[in-house]
């Protein structure tokens, strides 16, 4: 799935829903972010800010993790979480693509960017 | 000369001068009868042992160039020539002007070490942690498929020893040549025998730079082959891209690059919620100020002036930073590539152009062929 894909296309079967729920947070336009994992039945009801709150609110990060948690909330000063390309709302479900390890364990992926807007331009009609 | 160098023509070599065979024309065998009278042999004023004709196997050969002055002077007499000698000779001992200073550019290892790994996946799986730079090039090596020269090169790049032996002689003042012995040989001996000399005082001017040379690779003797072989593709290419961010030389200014990221395809949307799909870009930073972000590549956009290479993106309280540090790159680029990427408003249609049509009497930038 590409980032221009605005849509909510994600189509994922009643069986699939039980998966375990992977959430990256990246900060910026970096490669990586950080990472949770959700089992199921944790996540599912919940909006998806929420859980994003709730893992860079996690203890016991290392210190690569807390120096990413940094970045993600350096971007998030008048910045927003976007996810395939639109403001996140609503659940985890919605923006999730099944996924598998190598191992071949299946599991729900959603990665969020923490964006800082950057207007640029110089003209404004408003 | 060159001509004279590649010919089979038979030459005579006497105490370090050329002599050439003497044209056969009946004036000139008239003035050799004269000269070659018992007792009547010119003499030479200023090297008396040397003569101006001599006679070797029934022919006469005339007195022409000193083989030194050849040498000394062979990069005005045959400059390609040279050249390609010198340049052959200092990739032997992979001596190219780019190699050694590589392992030592500053811009380069902050790419390379603080900035690239930023904008490429380096782990897999869920740990996240900082690679070191010996891991950075591992990951390189993974994702790049260095051309197998670069790993030859790379093995004699870590064999000091031919260099040491050079740099040794030199200090010794052993590394010498001997003049080719007395007698008749062809062109193409002699100028074999130039090669070798020429070759020979290359590396003699080159020892300030061998002794610089053989420091570097005694510090990298350790280092991985496959390392030493990524390192010898860089100096060469001067580009790198992984994962969508790379670097490449900055033609303009020697020693400086523009780093950048691909932007991937993505939508804008204008006024009327109508999307718009920009195809990809590289967003780049140049490692000279101004450290300001463009886009490479012919491009449009509501943020760029016109439809061409190299412009610059148009940002809001954008203050370029004052110097080359990785962070700063980093910051950069990001707001690069967030203002192409996200920070068009179609409400507020900011920047130079807006994505649906107006009525302006001033023809702007049309975006029609990117709706979807």
């Amino acid at each position: 799935m590409t980032d221009t894909e605005v849509k909510k296309t994600l189509e994922i079967d009643e069986a699939e829903k039980l998966l375990p729920l992977v959430l990256e947070i990246i900060p910026g336009h970096a490669a990586e972010g950080l990472i949770d994992i959700y089992e199921p039945g944790s996540y599912e009801g919940k909006s998806l800010r929420k859980l994003c709150d709730r893992t860079l609110n996690k203890k016991n990060l290392s210190i690569e993790e807390q120096l990413i948690v940094e970045d993600v909330n350096r971007q998030l000063k008048g910045g927003k979480f976007l996810s395939r390309g639109q403001e996140i709302e609503g659940t985890a479900l919605e923006y999730a693509v099944s996924e598998q390890t190598e191992a071949g364990e299946k599991y729900l992926y959603v990665p969020i960017r923490a964006i800082k807007p950057q207007e640029g331009g110089i003209r404004t009609d408003d | 000369m060159k001509r004279l160098l590649d010919s089979d023509l038979e030459l005579v070599v006497e105490s370090n001068f050329i002599y050439l065979p003497l044209l056969f024309d009946l004036e000139i065998e008239k003035e050799i009868q004269t000269i070659f009278r018992p007792g009547k042999q010119i003499e030479n004023s200023v090297q008396p042992d040397l003569k101006t004709i001599i006679k070797l196997k029934e022919k006469y050969f005339i007195k022409a160039l000193n083989l030194y002055s050849l040498l000394e002077n062979y990069e005005v007499i045959n400059a390609y020539d040279y050249k390609r000698l010198r340049n052959d000779c200092l990739l032997k001992y992979q001596l190219t002007g780019e190699v050694d200073g590589i392992f030592l550019d500053e811009t380069l290892r902050i790419i390379l070490f603080q900035v690239m790994p930023h904008f490429i996946r380096k782990n897999r799986g869920l740990i996240r942690k900082k690679l070191s730079d010996e891991e950075i090039m591992d990951l390189i090596n993974k994702k790049i498929n260095i051309p197998g020269k670069y790993h030859k090169n790379a093995e004699t790049f870590q064999d000091v020893e031919p260099l040491r032996k050079i740099l040794e002689s030199l200090e010794n003042q052993t590394h010498s040549f001997k003049p080719p012995e007395n007698g008749i040989l062809t062109g193409r001996k002699l100028r074999d025998w130039v090669h070798d000399a020429v070759q020979v005082n290359v590396l003699k001017g080159e020892h300030l730079r061998i002794a610089k040379a053989l420091k570097t690779r005694k510090q990298f003797s350790q280092a991985k082959p496959e390392h030493i072989a990524t390192l010898l593709y860089i100096a060469d290419t001067r580009a790198l891209e992984i994962d969508g961010f790379g670097f490449t030389r900055n033609n303009s200014y020697k020693g400086e690059y523009f780093v950048y990221k691909r932007t991937k395809e993505y939508v804008l949307k204008d006024y009327y919620a109508r999307s718009y799909l920009f195809p990809e870009c590289r967003v780049a930073v140049s490692t000279y100020s101004p450290y300001k972000p463009f886009v490479i590549e012919k491009y449009k956009h509501p943020f760029l002036l016109g439809h061409k290479t190299g412009q610059e993106i148009c940002m809001k309280d954008f203050v370029p930073p004052n110097e080359f540090k990785a962070e700063n790159v980093i910051r950069t680029l990001e707001e690069g590539l967030t203002a192409m990427r996200y920070g068009y408003n179609g409400r507020k249609r900011n920047g130079y152009h807006s994505l649906d049509k107006m009525w302006v009497h001033i023809p702007t930038i049309d975006f029609e062929d990117y709706r979807i």
